[in-house]
């Protein structure tokens, strides 16, 4: 493997070159920001309704219920700003033989799936996903360890990203 | 089975049911015991507070067993009836199910691997089950059960035959005019082999199967030894010392209990605990490796092993997708090491397929990669492994991680390493169980590149090669961001290259052994 020297060297810690993978001439697309309010939609689902019976309680029996509203509203504003994060980190590009797809901020990642590898791409929408115009494209390989879904694609683009994807992974398909 | 003078077996091309005997070897017995022991139970003590009528419950017992076992056949008849299979020069067909009607088709080109499995029962009276196993899905697999061993065989010939590319040959062999194989007993040996009851007459199959040139055996002794000197011992070892090391605490501290007794007492109880955790483990380790063989033929890799039941596994080149050497401490000094690999279309019963080599001698582990991976693409090839099983750092070309991995991976961080050769991705790995995972460019899947926030701080991230479904898992960890970078962007550019001149189908035809078939088809 080559070795790039000077990255060597300054590989310290808190060092700013080359601390991720952004390779040059990548138009990354980013997921769409009405995955945003889909997603804190699913998580207020989770997290309102404790939070109401908190101050339910509040008002009838005792002001330390309070806390608890408290408590739940702190764990909300926090898991809605991890959301947000997380969706404005995500985002994919097509390159001419793979896809790479982008994800996560505390914890990231970056996936490779070449074209040749698509067993096959489906594309899934929920009501909430509908409801807001996107869709789900999780991209299937022989192996279970792939984890390349894109999420926040906007419904419109989405089949023919899918389309696109698929006629590029026929034209490259490769035995296993 | 008839005896004549020589009986020639061929794969069926046109629909044929598996053998008849098949439902008799079903799972009917077990199922009447069950049936006729609720009968036994229910009806029998129908009327509380009476003594029980033994003579009664037993006759219903009888009955309830009979009853059951009678329907069990029957249903088992009725789907053998709807249960057919034949074979073509592009695939294997079968059609099964009597209400729900399913045909499945096992695509020759897409082909992974052939089983010949032999449960007890089925090697006393001559039976195997054979499994087709195809690239896709999960339920892409084709059993059938039960075929006469001759059948199975003649059937797993002709498979192999036809996805090497040998259409031509194997069309004349079956008209009986040319023999594309030399039957030099080959068929012959590999059964008797394996088979309990001789056979009578001779028999051969129309293909023979292809010329085998055994590679390795594992005595049986190596085997018990390796058992011995496994984790499982050891902890079976120290959880009954642990017992014994409590009871004599116990004893003293507490002078009404009898030092002699706590310690038999303690001891003992701890071979009771020991022993359950560790006799499963143990069994499992048994079958997949007691008369183990492994060999290589034109048509793959065979793998053979088990004692009651054996199973005769062929994988043809190129079908391993990564493979995966282990060296535990206790076998450091005897120098042995477990292979074992990654087959697409294993989709269930993992560990008991993907043994390549169960314990063996790093002379013999290399033996077994070469047999799947003549190729290293590196002009030393048993030094670089050699080396790699072995070194640590930088030694034999590999890529480290650096010295801030110590702060998360103390322990093997000097052990961890990375290195590619010109057809294959070598991770180095583990320091009191040695790893080391090789893994063909062309197979890779996907790669993914993830760091998580401490590893950010030290400047570390793992790389991921996804491999398909299987007991291997190709990952690097902890490498230097700009190594880590380096190589994901390496490592998808040399599996594009290497994709695009690898082809597994058709192996023969493609170094120019088998005529190229007529792709009209």
């Amino acid at each position: 493997m080559t070795r790039v020297p000077t990255n060597r060297v300054s590989q310290g810690w808190h060092t700013s070159r080359m601390t991720w993978f952004a390779p040059d001439s990548v138009a990354w697309t980013a997921a769409s920001h009405r995955l945003i309010p889909a997603r804190l939609i699913s998580l207020g689902v989770f997290l309102v309704p404790p939070m109401v019976a908190a101050a339910v309680f509040a008002v009838l029996f005792s002001p330390a219920w309070w806390w608890v509203v408290l408590g739940f509203a702190l764990i909300a504003a926090w898991a809605a700003w991890i959301t947000v994060r997380v969706v404005l980190a995500h985002a994919w590009a097509e390159r001419d033989d793979d896809l790479l797809v982008k994800r996560g901020r505390l914890w990231r990642s970056v996936t490779v799936v070449p074209y040749g590898r698509m067993q096959y791409v489906e594309v899934t929408a929920g009501p909430l996903a509908r409801a807001f115009g996107i869709a789900t494209i999780q991209l299937h390989t022989a192996s279970p360890g792939t984890d390349a879904s894109l999420s926040g694609v906007p419904a419109d683009d989405a089949a023919r990203l899918r389309d696109r994807l698929t006629s590029r992974g026929e034209a490259q398909l490769a035995g296993l | 089975m008839s005896a004549g003078p020589e009986r020639i077996y061929s794969a069926p091309r046109e629909w044929v049911h598996v053998h008849s005997v098949s439902p008799l070897l079903g799972g009917w017995a077990a199922f009447a015991a069950v049936v006729g022991l609720w009968f036994y139970n229910g009806p029998g003590n129908s009327t509380p507070g009476e003594p029980r009528q033994w003579h009664i419950s037993l006759m219903w017992f009888a009955i309830g067993g009979v009853v059951a076992a009678a329907l069990a056949i029957g249903l088992g008849y009725l789907s053998w009836w709807f249960h057919t299979y034949r074979i073509t020069d592009q695939a294997v067909e079968q059609r099964k199910g009597m209400l729900l009607r399913q045909q499945r088709q096992a695509r020759l080109d897409r082909l992974q691997a052939v089983d010949v499995v032999q449960p007890l029962l089925g090697r006393v009276f001559g039976f195997a089950k054979i499994t087709i196993e195809v690239a896709g899905g999960s339920k892409s697999a084709i059993q059938l059960q039960f075929l006469r061993l001759h059948d199975a065989e003649a059937l797993r010939n002709e498979i192999l035959a036809l996805a090497a590319g040998f259409r031509a040959e194997v069309a004349a062999a079956r008209e009986g005019t040319v023999a594309l194989r030399t039957d030099e007993g080959g068929l012959r040996s590999e059964a008797e082999a394996f088979r309990l009851a001789p056979a009578p007459g001779s028999a051969r199959t129309s293909i023979a199967a292809a010329e085998e040139r055994p590679l390795v055996a594992v005595p049986m002794s190596r085997l018990l030894m390796s058992i011995l000197l496994s984790w499982g011992t050891v902890f079976g070892i120290g959880m009954m010392l642990a017992f014994v090391m409590g009871s004599v605490i116990v004893g003293l501290v507490v002078p009404e209990v009898d030092i002699v007794g706590a310690i038999f007492g303690g001891g003992f109880v701890g071979i009771l605990t020991a022993g359950a955790g560790v006799l499963s483990s143990t069994m499992a380790t048994l079958n997949r490796g007691l008369n183990f063989r492994l060999g290589i033929s034109r048509d793959g890799v065979r793998i053979a092993h088990g004692l009651l039941e054996t199973t005769r596994q062929t994988v043809p080149p190129g079908r391993v997708q990564a493979l995966h050497f282990s060296q535990s401490l206790l076998w450091r000094s005897r120098d042995w090491w477990q292979v074992v690999i990654n087959v697409a279309g294993y989709q269930d019963n993992q560990q008991g397929v993907s043994t390549l080599m169960p314990v063996g001698t790093t002379p013999e582990a290399l033996t077994a990669l070469w047999s799947v991976l003549p190729d290293l693409g590196d002009t030393d090839g048993p030094g670089t492994v050699a080396r790699a099983l072995a070194g640590t750092g930088a030694e034999g070309g590999f890529t480290p991680s650096p010295a801030s991995a110590r702060w998360v991976d103390p322990w093997q961080w000097r052990r961890r390493g990375v290195r590619a050769t010109e057809t294959a991705l070598l991770i180095r790995s583990g320091r009191l169980v040695r790893q080391l995972t090789v893994l063909p460019h062309e197979r890779t899947q996907s790669l993914a590149l993830r760091q998580g926030p401490v590893q950010r701080v030290l400047g570390l991230a793992t790389v991921e090669v996804h491999s398909t479904k299987g007991v291997v898992k190709p990952v690097a960890h902890h490498l230097a961001v700009a190594d880590a970078i380096t190589l994901i962007n390496e490592q998808a550019a040399r599996a594009r290259q290497r994709r695009s001149v690898q082809t597994p189908e058709q192996w023969m035809v493609k170094v120019g052994i088998a005529e190229a078939p007529d792709e009209r088809e």
